[in-house]
C-alpha cells in the first residue's frame, strides 16, 4: 500500500520515522514508521501491550523517545522541555479513564485549558466551553461535577476539554474501553461527528466496527512494531498478513 | 477539702486573655505551617537533590525532637545564633511553626502522592506547565484529601500550645499556673484549665470527625 507516498507532504500532519522507545531493557516501540494526514482518521489496533498507548504518549511528549523522530506539520518535535508544551497545545488527548478534574464542574473542566494555558478572560473561556459542551450534547450538564456524570458523559466532557484548545489533531487512547456498553455509542457518535467535520484523529481502539466504518487508514501493532497498515477494507476484509487475521478473529471479527 | 471557686471568677479576665492568646497561637502557627508544609512537600518532591535533601533534613529533625526541647532550644539558641532577641510569643510561634510545618509537610506529601499520575498528565496534555498542573489540578485535590489530617493536627496543636508556657508566653496554661502560684489554689485552677481546654477542644474534635466522614474517603 503505497498510498502514503503519492500525495504531497503538506498534507502530512504527523509523521513517525523509525521511532524507538524502551522502558529499561523492554522494547516498547521497535522502529515505528507511519503518517497521519490532514482530516484523516487513523485507527491503531492490536493486542494489549503492543505499544499503542506508548506511541500516543510519545506523540505528545508524555514519554520521550529513544530513537527516530516524530514530526508535526513537518517540524521535528522536541524530545522534552518547554518546547513540548507549545506542541501539546496543538494536540488534544483523550484518555481511557477520562481523567476529568474531579474538583471542577464540567464547564470548568472544559474551560481549564483556555483559562490556564491560553490565559483567556474567564467570560471568553466559559463561552467557548459552553459551546463545546453543547456540541457534545451536554449543555445541561455544565454545572455538574464528574462524579455525577455517567462514564459516557464524562468522556464526552473530556473530548470537549481537549477540543477547547482548538487542536490540529486529536489523540484518543481507547476512549470507550472503560465504558458501560450502553454508553459506548454516544461517545463513538461524538467522535464520528468530529471526523466528519474534518478533524485529524489518531485513535487507539478495540471497537472494530468503528474502525471499519470511520477510519481512513488502519495500523496494526504487535510487540512494538507495525505488522500491517492500509485502508480498512484491506485490513478487515483481506489482510495481507496472517497475524492480522489471527488478531481479528481472536476478537471475534468475522469481516 | 475546701474549694474556693471564687478564685476562678476573680481571675476570669486574665483567664480569658490567656485563652485568647492560646487561640491566637494556634491560628498563627497554622497560618504559618500550612504554606510551610506545602513548601516542604513541593521541595521534597522536586527533582533538585538539594531542595529535597534540605526538606527531608528539616522534616526529620523537627518530627523527631520533643516539642518541649524545640521550644527551649528556640528560646536559648535563637538569640545567640541570630544575634536578635525575639519576644517569647515570637519564639513560641517559630518553635511551634517549625514543628507543625514538618508534620504538615509529610501530610501534604502523602496527599500529593495520592493523586494519580493521570491527573497531572491530563493537565500537561492540555499544555499546562508542571507548576500549573500542580497548582490548578493536583494541589486542590490533595488539599481536600488531607483536610481531615490537617484538622486533627490542629486539635493536637491547640493543646500543645500549653507547652510554650515554659518560656513565659502568657497563654492559658501559663496564666492559670501563674494564678495558682499566687493563690495556691491548685485544684481550682487545674479544673478551670481543664474545663476551658476541653470545652474549646471538644467541638473541634467533633468537627474533625465530621470532616473525616465528609472528606475522608472520597474520590
Ligand atoms: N512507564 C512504563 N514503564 C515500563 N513499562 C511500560 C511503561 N509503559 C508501558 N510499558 C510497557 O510497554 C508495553 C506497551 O504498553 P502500551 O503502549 O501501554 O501497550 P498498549 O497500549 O498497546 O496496550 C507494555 O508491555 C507495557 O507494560
Ligand atoms: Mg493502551
Amino acid at each position: 500500500m503505497t498510498r502514503q507516498n503519492d500525495e504531497p507532504d503538506a498534507h502530512v500532519v504527523l509523521a513517525y520515522r523509525d521511532v524507538h522507545k524502551q522502558f529499561g531493557d523492554f522494547v516498547a516501540l521497535a522502529g515505528v514508521s507511519m503518517e497521519v494526514r490532514k482530516t484523516e482518521v487513523v485507527c491503531l489496533i492490536g493486542p494489549s501491550g503492543s505499544g499503542k498507548s506508548t506511541l500516543l504518549r510519545c506523540t505528545n511528549g508524555l514519554e520521550s523517545i529513544d530513537g527516530g523522530e516524530i514530526t508535526l506539520d513537518g517540524q521535528v518535535l522536541p524530545r522534552h522541555g518547554r518546547g513540548m508544551r507549545a506542541v501539546r497545545q496543538r494536540m488534544g488527548m483523550v484518555f481511557q479513564n477520562f481523567e476529568l478534574f474531579p474538583h471542577m464542574t464540567a464547564l470548568a473542566n472544559v474551560a481549564s485549558g483556555p483559562l490556564t494555558v491560553l490565559r483567556l478572560p474567564r467570560g471568553e473561556a466559559e463561552a467557548r466551553a459552553s459551546a463545546l459542551l453543547a456540541k457534545v450534547g451536554l449543555a445541561d450538564k455544565a454545572a455538574s461535577y464528574p462524579s455525577n456524570l455517567s462514564g459516557g458523559q464524562q468522556q464526552r466532557v473530556a473530548i470537549a476539554r481537549a477540543l477547547a484548545m482548538q487542536p490540529e489533531v486529536m489523540l484518543f487512547d481507547e476512549p470507550t474501553s472503560a465504558l458501560d456498553p450502553e454508553t459506548i455509542g454516544e461517545v463513538l457518535n461524538v467522535m464520528k461527528a468530529l471526523a466528519e467535520e474534518g478533524m485529524t484523529m489518531l485513535v487507539v481502539t478495540h471497537e472494530m466496527s468503528f474502525a471499519r466504518r470511520v477510519a481512513d487508514h488502519v495500523v496494526v501493532f504487535e510487540r512494538g512494531t507495525i505488522i500491517e497498515q492500509g485502508p480498512p477494507a484491506q485490513i478487515f476484509d483481506a489482510p495481507l498478513v496472517p497475524r492480522t487475521r489471527d488478531f481479528l478473529s481472536h476478537l471475534g471479527w468475522e469481516g | 477539702m475546701n474549694l474556693h471557686w471564687s478564685v476562678v471568677w476573680d481571675n476570669a479576665g486574665a483567664l480569658a486573655r490567656g485563652t485568647e492568646l492560646t487561640v491566637l497561637l494556634t491560628v498563627l502557627t497554622m497560618a504559618f505551617a500550612v504554606p510551610g508544609g506545602i513548601l516542604l512537600a513541593l521541595m521534597r518532591l522536586s527533582r533538585s537533590r538539594l531542595l529535597s535533601g534540605a526538606s527531608a533534613s528539616f522534616t526529620e529533625l523537627f518530627r523527631n525532637l520533643p516539642l518541649l526541647l524545640v521550644i527551649y532550644a528556640a528560646y536559648y539558641v535563637l538569640p545567640l545564633a541570630l544575634g536578635v532577641a525575639f519576644s517569647p510569643f515570637a519564639t513560641a510561634l517559630i518553635a511551634l511553626g517549625c514543628n507543625v510545618s514538618a508534620y504538615n509537610g509529610e501530610t501534604f506529601r502523602a496527599g500529593i502522592a495520592s493523586i494519580r499520575k493521570g491527573q497531572s498528565e491530563a493537565a500537561l496534555a492540555l499544555g499546562m506547565s508542571p507548576w500549573q498542573a500542580m497548582r490548578v489540578v493536583v494541589l486542590p485535590q490533595a488539599a481536600r484529601r488531607v483536610l481531615p489530617v490537617l484538622a486533627s493536627t490542629w486539635v493536637s496543636l491547640f493543646k500543645d500550645t500549653s507547652l510554650v508556657s515554659v518560656i513565659s508566653v502568657g497563654e492559658l496554661a501559663y496564666t492559670a499556673m501563674l494564678i495558682r502560684s499566687r493563690t495556691f489554689r491548685v485544684l481550682e485552677m487545674l479544673t478551670a484549665m481543664a474545663v476551658i481546654y476541653w470545652s474549646l477542644g471538644y467541638p473541634q474534635a467533633k468537627l474533625v470527625d465530621w470532616l473525616n466522614r465528609r472528606f475522608g474517603v472520597s474520590e
